[in-house]
């Protein structure tokens, strides 16, 4: 029993931070109608300028944090501007927009490996790792607390962003018809700005989460963003609760294999559940029907 | 007149000759990796290799000529090492080559090296094939300095057992690595022996960072130890994540430690041990090490790639010397005839049926509060 509560607390806080990650693949994808694979990039450029300005800045962990936050989201934009604006004027299809966004994955990760070099970096220890007893129960850090308690904030506050503001309300337009809402007067590049904006700032704290968890190297952004990408499908890509979801389930699935079946069934386990569910239900849990939208 | 040109230009030719030929350098290729994410490690043995070869020449060279050595950047790559290799055979001409420090190079060019008929020590490159092909036939042409992982493992379960008294004993591992393998292997077989009972065996796969499954399975199989034989980051990260889930345990690894850890792990690091081929603070290797301080103003931090590229280099030349002739299988010949060799880090005696040293001492290290490695115990192999 005690081995199962541990297992369940692991997998929660693992699941939460896949959500930040999956949260943005399913807010471009509602939008755009394309799986941005460079969004695993905005989270590692995210925990760069996190490193840096704890590091070389001499900043505190909440300017440090703050600047990572922007610089992503700011990042995302870039990449949009440069990367996948030229070919959404040009074509329709958002084929060559996804094989953009491998290219793109692939760019910003060398950038990292050309400039910084490849080696892995450890965040000072700004955010507590001390272990946590529940009740004798479990034991828990106060770190995976706090990454569990950040996801739902920030998750919290996107989903009011989406409600209560204008374009909030723009975006949600958008994700029925990207066309009919620019007819309706949205500014339809710089909704996407925003878009594009808001998911990076979510892979930042992604990144600096997943940093402060993993270490830091230009491939952690490919690493995790493959399980986080699944957890998405899995909830139903454009569904946000369907990515928060998704990951819960897929954080759960992977510590439960690992810790009573075998460590080694892991993947096979996560890659097996994303196959039945595209089976069953092949827009995932919350998906919208494809049907539907035509 | 044009006689005598013709003759003063023949005595010039000859006398140039001549002089050429007393002073030809014998050629040493270095084979190491000078850039990408291994790059430390590779510049150190190279810089570690150059000081020795300048000592060397400033008393005389050996067999009165000089000493050239012939670096290659194998940029952590098979194929580039394997070029590198053919290169320094066919176009340089070298009479032996030291590096490179990684096994999986070692064993890719240990085909090109046979043919060539050049020997080439590796430096810390532990797995067995290194030097023994897949059906136990010894490489001829292929040696090595250091011990390899079975011979670590078993060290490791002497540890474990005898010294630290531990008789239950946990193992995380990355199931794709051939380092791990070994390790893991011929510690499982070394301390059953002693009589000790392995109670938690738990792989993970090279692209996983995430062990508190695997960890809290070890917290509640109540191991006394935890073997990690892995490299830096993976063990940096169980070891983190393992103070996380508050699983208090002794933990033993390899010689796959590296001082980045404590970046990763932080204090957690403190009181883990880490079979290893020497130490900083070697009072044998502090002489050196200054003279790597002087010539290139910098600690030689790489502390393990540089011991073994200056006790490699002392070693080849110790067969030169034997050999009598800078020529490959002389010696091969030589190298493999090594016997209570006193280098600064050891005394070596090679084994002809394995080209693999015998009876070589481990050295302990512990992680101290101040998060630095410092010599333990020396282990001697029973």
């Amino acid at each position: 029993m005690e081995t199962f509560i541990q297992q369940l607390i692991n997998g929660l806080s693992l699941g939460s931070v896949y959500a930040l990650i999956a949260v943005g693949y399913s807010l471009v994808y509602s939008v755009l109608l394309f799986s941005n694979f460079a969004h695993g990039g905005f989270l590692v450029i995210g925990g760069y300028i996190c490193y840096y300005a704890l590091r070389s800045g001499g900043a505190n962990i909440w300017v440090a944090s703050f600047a990572a936050l922007i610089g992503a989201g700011i990042s995302a934009i870039i990449v949009e501007r440069l990367a996948y604006r030229p070919i959404r004027e040009r074509t329709p299809i958002t084929l060559y927009m996804l094989i953009a966004s491998m290219g793109m994955s692939i760019v910003i990760e060398n950038i990292f490996v050309v400039t910084v070099g490849g080696r892995f970096r450890a965040l000072p220890p700004v955010i507590p790792t001390d272990p946590v007893n529940f009740l004798g129960l479990a034991t828990t850090s106060a770190f995976d607390i706090l990454s569990l308690v950040t996801a739902v904030v920030f998750l919290a506050g996107l989903q009011l962003f989406l409600v209560r503001t204008k374009w909030g309300l723009a975006i949600r337009a958008a994700s029925y018809n990207l066309k009919t809402a620019g007819l309706m007067g949205v500014n339809v590049n710089r909704l996407i700005s925003i878009v594009f904006f808001v998911a990076g700032l979510l892979a930042g704290v992604g990144g600096i989460f997943l940093s402060v968890r993993y270490t830091l190297y230009p491939q952690l952004g490919s690493m995790i963003t493959t399980k986080a990408f699944v957890a998405a499908v899995i909830g139903g890509l454009g569904s946000l609760p369907g990515a928060v979801i998704g990951s819960i389930i897929l954080g759960l699935a992977e510590m439960l294999t690992a810790g009573f079946i075998s460590s080694q069934f892991r993947d096979l386990v996560v890659f097996g559940i994303l196959i039945i569910t595209l089976i069953v239900r092949p827009t995932g849990l919350f998906g919208k029907s494809v049907g539907e939208k035509v | 007149m044009r006689k005598v040109l013709a003759i003063l230009s023949l005595v010039i030719v000859v006398l140039a000759a001549g002089a050429a030929f007393a002073a030809e350098p014998i050629k040493i290729g270095y084979l190491a990796a000078l850039t990408g994410d291994y790059a430390q490690y590779g510049i150190t043995e190279v810089n570690m290799a150059k000081l020795f070869v300048d000592e060397v020449n400033a008393k005389g060279g050996v067999l009165g000529r000089p000493l050239e050595l012939v670096p290659y950047d194998t940029k952590t790559r098979n194929e580039d090492a394997v070029n590198a290799v053919r290169r320094m055979i066919e176009v340089d001409k070298v009479c032996a080559i030291v590096g490179a420090n990684s096994s999986g190079i070692n064993i890719a060019t240990a085909p090109i090296v046979a043919d060539g008929k050049v020997p080439q020590i590796g430096t810390v490159a532990s797995n067995p094939f290194v030097t023994v092909d897949n059906k136990g036939k010894v490489r001829p042409y292929s040696f090595r300095i250091c011990f390899t992982d079975p011979y670590q493992g078993a060290l490791a379960a002497d540890l474990a057992y005898n010294d630290l008294k531990k008789s239950k004993a946990a193992i995380l591992y990355n199931v794709g690595s051939d380092y791990a393998h070994g390790l893991r292997e011929f510690f499982i077989k070394r301390y059953e022996e002693l009589g000790g009972k392995i109670v938690a065996d738990e792989g993970f796969r090279e692209t996983d960072v995430d062990f508190r499954a695997q960890l809290t399975k070890i917290k509640n199989s109540g191991a006394e130890m935890m073997l990690l034989p892995g490299m830096g980051k993976d063990m940096a990260l169980a070891i983190k994540q393992a103070q996380e889930l508050g699983l208090d345990i002794t933990i033993v690894g390899g010689d796959g430690y590296a001082e980045f850890m404590n970046e990763i792990a932080g204090p957690a690091m403190v009181g883990t041990y880490w079979v290893n081929h020497t130490y900083m603070e070697d009072p044998a290797m502090a002489p050196i090490f200054a003279r790597y301080k002087e010539k290139y103003n910098d600690e030689c931090k790489e502390f393990v790639n540089g011991t073994m590229s200056y006790d490699a280099m002392t070693w080849l030349v110790d067969a030169i010397n034997r050999a009598g002739k800078a020529e490959g299988p002389a010696i091969a010949k030589a190298l493999e005839e090594t016997k209570d060799l006193k280098l600064n880090h050891a005394t070596l005696t090679i084994d002809p049926a394995t080209h693999d040293p015998v009876n070589k001492a481990g050295i302990i290290l512990k992680v101290g509060d101040d998060l630095k490695a410092k010599f333990y115990k020396k282990v001697e192999p029973k």
